[in-house]
C-alpha cells in the first residue's frame, strides 16, 4: 500500500502535471473554475438563501468566469504568438500597473484581499507591448491571490535594476512559502521554454508557462523569490533609453 | 439530531464557502481550512465526526494528511471524502486502508452529492 501511496505522492509532488502538452494543461487548469461555477449555478437553481447571499454566490460567478476567461485569452494570444509581430514601446509601469489594479480591486475586494502599487513616484520606462505586459501582472496577480492569506495586501512593485538598464515589475503574495527544493526546481525551469513550470502543486504551470512565453517576446525574463511568508514573481525588462537620448 | 461536524479541507476559499453552504443548509455543523496542516490542528483542538478533503492542496498535500490520520488510533477512524478533480486518477479500494471511504468528483457531482455523501459514511 506505501507504493501506491508513493504513487500519489508522485503526482502530488506534480510529476503528473509537469510537462503537460498546454491542452491537456489548459483542460486541466480550466476545471477548477468550471467547476466551482458549476456548483454555484446549481445550487442557485434550487436557492433556500437569502438575497444577499443569492448576490454574493452570482459576484463569484461572474469574477470566476471573468478570471476563466483571462486564461483563454491569454491561451489564444501565446498560441499566435509566434505568427505576429508585437509592437514594442516605452511604457510607463506605474501608470499600466495602476490600471491592472484598477481593473483587480473588485476581484480582490471580493477575497477579502487588497492590491496595490509600490513604486517611485516617477519610475523608469521600460520596452514592452503593452498588452502582454499587462497580462503578465493579471497572470502573475491571479497566482498570488489565489496563495495569499486572506486579509492580506498584494503588491505590484517596481524598481529599477542594473544600473537603470532594466526594470522589474513584480507581484509579492504573502502565502505559504516555497519550499527550497521547489524553488530550484522553478528556477531551472523558467528558463527552460519547453516545459511547464509550476510553483504549487495544484497548478498545472500553464499561467508561468504563458507569462514565459510573452517576457520571451518582449526580449525579458521571469523569476521567482522565496521569502519567509510567500513569494515574489517578477518579469524583468529593459528600460527604455528615450530619456538618455533628450 | 445530534450536532454533526464536518471539517472541509480545500483551498480555494469560495469553492470552500460553497461546500459549507451546502453541508450547513443541510444541518450539519462546518469549518473550513486551506491546508493540511491547519487541518491537523483544528482535529487536534475538535475532533470532527467527518472529513471533506480535497487533494492538491498547498503545502502539504491530502496524503500527507491521511498518513498522519492513519497515525493515531482516534483520528485513523474519522471518515474521509475526497473532493478532488483529479477523481478519474485514483482507485477507492487503494485509498480505503487510508480511512478514505468515498472520492467525489469535483467537475460532476452535484451539491447533493456532498451530502448523500457524508450520510452515506456517517455510522
Amino acid at each position: 500500500m506505501s507504493a501506491q501511496i508513493g504513487e500519489h505522492n508522485s503526482f502530488t509532488n506534480g510529476s503528473l502535471l509537469d510537462g503537460l502538452p498546454s491542452v491537456i494543461a489548459a483542460a486541466h487548469e480550466l476545471k477548477s473554475p468550471l467547476a466551482l461555477i458549476r456548483q454555484l449555478s446549481l445550487t442557485l437553481e434550487d436557492c433556500p438563501f437569502s438575497a444577499e447571499e443569492q448576490k454574493r454566490m452570482l459576484k463569484q460567478i461572474s469574477l470566476t468566469s471573468e478570471s476563466a476567461l483571462r486564461l483563454t485569452s491569454d491561451l489564444t494570444r501565446s498560441v499566435r504568438l509566434s505568427d505576429a509581430l508585437f509592437k514594442l514601446e516605452p511604457i510607463n509601469p506605474k501608470q499600466l500597473c495602476e490600471d491592472i489594479i484598477h481593473e483587480l480591486t473588485p476581484f480582490f475586494s471580493a477575497h477579502d484581499c487588497k492590491v496595490r502599487l509600490k513604486s517611485r513616484k516617477h519610475p523608469l520606462l521600460l520596452i514592452a507591448n503593452r498588452d502582454l505586459l499587462r497580462r503578465i501582472i493579471m497572470n502573475f496577480s491571479d497566482n498570488a491571490l489565489h496563495y495569499t492569506e486572506e486579509n492580506t495586501t498584494v503588491e505590484i512593485q517596481i524598481a529599477a535594476l542594473a544600473g537603470g538598464k532594466k526594470v522589474r515589475l513584480g507581484v509579492r503574495d504573502y502565502g505559504p512559502a516555497l519550499s527550497m527544493d521547489v524553488l530550484n526546481s522553478l528556477q531551472s525551469r523558467l528558463v527552460d521554454a519547453s516545459t511547464t513550470i509550476h510553483a504549487r502543486p495544484q497548478s498545472s504551470g500553464l499561467g508561468l508557462y504563458i507569462a514565459r512565453q510573452f517576457a520571451d517576446a518582449m526580449n525579458g525574463n521571469i523569476g521567482v523569490k522565496r521569502h519567509r511568508n510567500g513569494s515574489t514573481f517578477y518579469v524583468d525588462l529593459q528600460a527604455s533609453n528615450q530619456l538618455s537620448l533628450l | 439530531m445530534k450536532n454533526v461536524s464536518i471539517l472541509v479541507v480545500e483551498d480555494d476559499n469560495w469553492l470552500s464557502e460553497q461546500f459549507a453552504r451546502v453541508l450547513e443548509n443541510a444541518g450539519y455543523v462546518v469549518k473550513t481550512v486551506s491546508n493540511a496542516l491547519s487541518a491537523i490542528e483544528e482535529i487536534d483542538d475538535e475532533q470532527p465526526d467527518v472529513v471533506v478533503l480535497d487533494v492538491l492542496l498547498t503545502g502539504s498535500t491530502a496524503f500527507a494528511l491521511l498518513h498522519e490520520l492513519q497515525s493515531y488510533g482516534d483520528t485513523g477512524s474519522i471518515p474521509v471524502i475526497l473532493c478532488t478533480n483529479l477523481a478519474s486518477e485514483l482507485v477507492l479500494d487503494d485509498l480505503k486502508p487510508y480511512g478514505v471511504k468515498k472520492i467525489l468528483d469535483k467537475t460532476t457531482m452535484i451539491p447533493d452529492d456532498l451530502i448523500i455523501s457524508v450520510r452515506s459514511v456517517l455510522p
